[in-house]
């Protein structure tokens, strides 16, 4: 029995069709994660999964019944910071607690505990409005971290926090994939699916490609990848290092760009010249292994996620 | 811990400790009650000024509870929309009767609080009313009609309006514009028979003369309310307003698109 099952899977808002056909099986203790850019769908299928949303056509299974039966199994956190800012971290895990069915004794002890786990145990009295994002995120993950829940799907839950809060939160997440539960995670941010069991990478509602993240960086073919720091970035520098990239593919990042290209050695002074050539100087080119976000860019031509 | 009861403390917490909520709730109408008893009543004989301010004391603590029902009811379901909570709610095992349970007694709470404090600073400010037991038993239960009507009306605004800020100025408004015009902050006597007719209609304004019949006098609810028409069409009225906000929130806030 699968911990998710969905065949054919289609969402559909008026004429638009947000899931088309999605077919997802995701193995009992399995740390799933869901990659796409913004509007791929994967919200709205981790939404359909988590029985907040009904699909249009298509099955949903969770743990072999329909996700509405599962409800005390799943432990979802939305996007949104859900948790009020009004009360302190303790009240608000009390509040779902209470919601769970613990007696108010029974939910003291299991609070305690999770505050613990998330690292929240001695700001437990503080209000949330006084919290950083990181430390109002591991809340809303305590708040699926209750006993009895087998499946926890998280949606972009490292999203607006800075490296650091990113770490810890990736650190108690891979906690948790050592418990065995059954993780879906869905993010657009290749480096949080690293940690993965499996990776499916979700584009305009069809997931175009699925395995484990070495798997899936070997069969993209990618090889050698080339980062390149420039002072400038616009579409004169995009076009010169598109020449030197396989099918002219160039990703633009926060630093300047990455290429891929099959001879680095040969590429790298030629790159140094053209780019010299248009007044551009790199401030660092350097080879890197191929990311996710490599693979997905190669693979749609879609950068998954947006560059400041 | 039952699912109203962690609810409950959870909104009458958010309730309770925010100050713009507590200001318009129960600082406005207490602000209004001050400026009343002091400014209006000032030169009239000593018998008048006390049931002046007594009826004054009760229109705010009308326009107290309609604050409540009307603003921060809509205010609280937004917000919890908005950030996400219905959503978080939808995902787990948990009746939106229960939800709903929980919200009520918490405003129930909240208003009463607001309308105790807002009567106190009448008596205070020398508010005086005239009641046998029995009558203010009937005042209690019109009191109760003037809270179903408005969270009725609560719920609908929250249903409907999915932003916070456009719930609660949505619900300001309705507030200070249907008191203004209906009797609640007006004498009746001095309203156009078209709204005359309309204070009549609107339960709120109808429970509000009931009220002020009862415990201030005839003279300062303008006509005579207690009609058994009157009162049965008040009745059906409030509970119709309520009945309606409570299937459109339960329909339309926690529906499954």
């Amino acid at each position: 029995m699968y911990a998710i099952f969905t065949e054919n899977l289609t969402k559909k808002y008026g004429d638009k069709v947000v899931l088309k056909k999605v077919n997802l099986k995701i193995e009992q203790g399995e740390f799933y994660v869901l990659m796409g850019p913004n509007g791929s769908g994967k919200t709205t299928l981790a939404s359909i999964i988590a029985s907040v949303k009904l699909p249009t056509t298509g099955k949903v299974e969770i743990f072999g019944v329909e996700p509405e039966k599962a409800k005390k199994e799943i432990g979802y956190v939305p996007q949104e910071n859900f948790s009020s800012p009004i009360l302190t971290g303790k009240e608000n895990l009390l509040y779902f607690a209470g919601l769970l069915g613990y007696s108010k004794s029974e939910a003291e002890k299991i609070v305690g505990k999770l505050l613990k786990k998330v690292g929240l145990l001695e700001d437990a009295n503080k209000r949330v409005s006084n919290y950083s994002g990181g430390m109002r995120k591991r809340l809303e993950v305590a708040t699926i971290l209750f006993p009895y829940l087998k499946l926890l799907i998280l949606d972009e839950p490292t999203t607006g926090l800075d490296p650091s809060a990113r770490r810890k939160f990736l650190g108690m997440i891979q906690e948790l994939r050592d418990e065995k539960t059954t993780i879906l995670l869905i993010t657009h941010i290749g480096a949080d699916a690293e940690l993965a069991s499996r990776v499916g990478l979700i584009d305009e509602g069809e997931i175009i490609a699925e395995d484990d993240p070495e798997n899936l960086k070997k069969a993209s073919g990618l090889e050698n990848v080339i980062n390149i720091e420039t002072p400038i970035k616009n579409e004169k520098v995009a076009t010169v290092l598109g020449a030197f990239s396989e099918r002219r593919k160039v990703l633009e990042t926060e630093e300047g760009y990455r290429i891929f290209t099959k001879d680095v050695e040969e590429a790298t002074p030629k790159i140094v010249r053209s780019l010299d050539a248009i007044g551009c100087k790199a401030t660092k080119i350097e080879t890197v292994a191929p990311s996710l976000e490599d693979v997905f860019f190669k693979l749609t031509e879609k950068m998954v996620s947006e560059v400041g | 811990m039952g699912q109203i009861i962690v609810t409950w403390s959870k909104t009458i917490k958010e309730f309770l400790r925010q100050r713009t909520v507590l200001f318009w709730t129960i600082g406005w109408p207490i602000l209004w009650v001050l400026i009343g008893s002091f400014s209006f009543t000032g030169d009239a004989p000593a018998e008048i000024v006390s049931h002046t301010r007594g009826a004054i004391a009760i229109s705010m603590m009308v326009f107290a509870l309609m604050t409540a029902g009307m603003a921060n009811l809509p205010g609280n379901i937004a917000q919890d929309r908005e950030r996400g909570l219905l959503t978080k709610l939808m995902s787990m095992p948990i009746s939106p009767w229960r939800d709903f349970c929980g919200r009520i007694l918490a405003l129930l709470v909240f208003s009463s609080l607001s309308a105790v404090s807002v009567v106190a600073v009448g008596y205070v400010c020398g508010a005086r009313f005239f009641f046998t037991m029995n009558q203010f038993g009937y005042a209690l239960g019109f009191i109760l009609l003037i809270f179903i009507a408005s969270a009725g009306i609560g719920m609908l605004i929250g249903t409907f309006i999915k932003h916070v800020h456009g719930a609660i100025m949505t619900g300001v408004g309705l507030t200070v514009v249907s008191a203004a015009i209906s009797g609640v902050m007006t004498p009746y006597a001095y309203l156009p028979l078209v709204l005359q007719h309309f204070a009549k209609i609107y339960p709120i304004s109808s429970a509000n003369s009931m009220i002020t019949y009862l415990l201030v006098g005839k003279d300062y609810a303008g006509y005579n309310p207690l009609s058994t028409s009157q009162i049965t069409l008040t009745i059906i009225i409030s509970l119709s307003v309520f009945a309606v906000g409570l299937i459109t929130y339960s329909k339309f806030c926690w529906r499954k698109e």
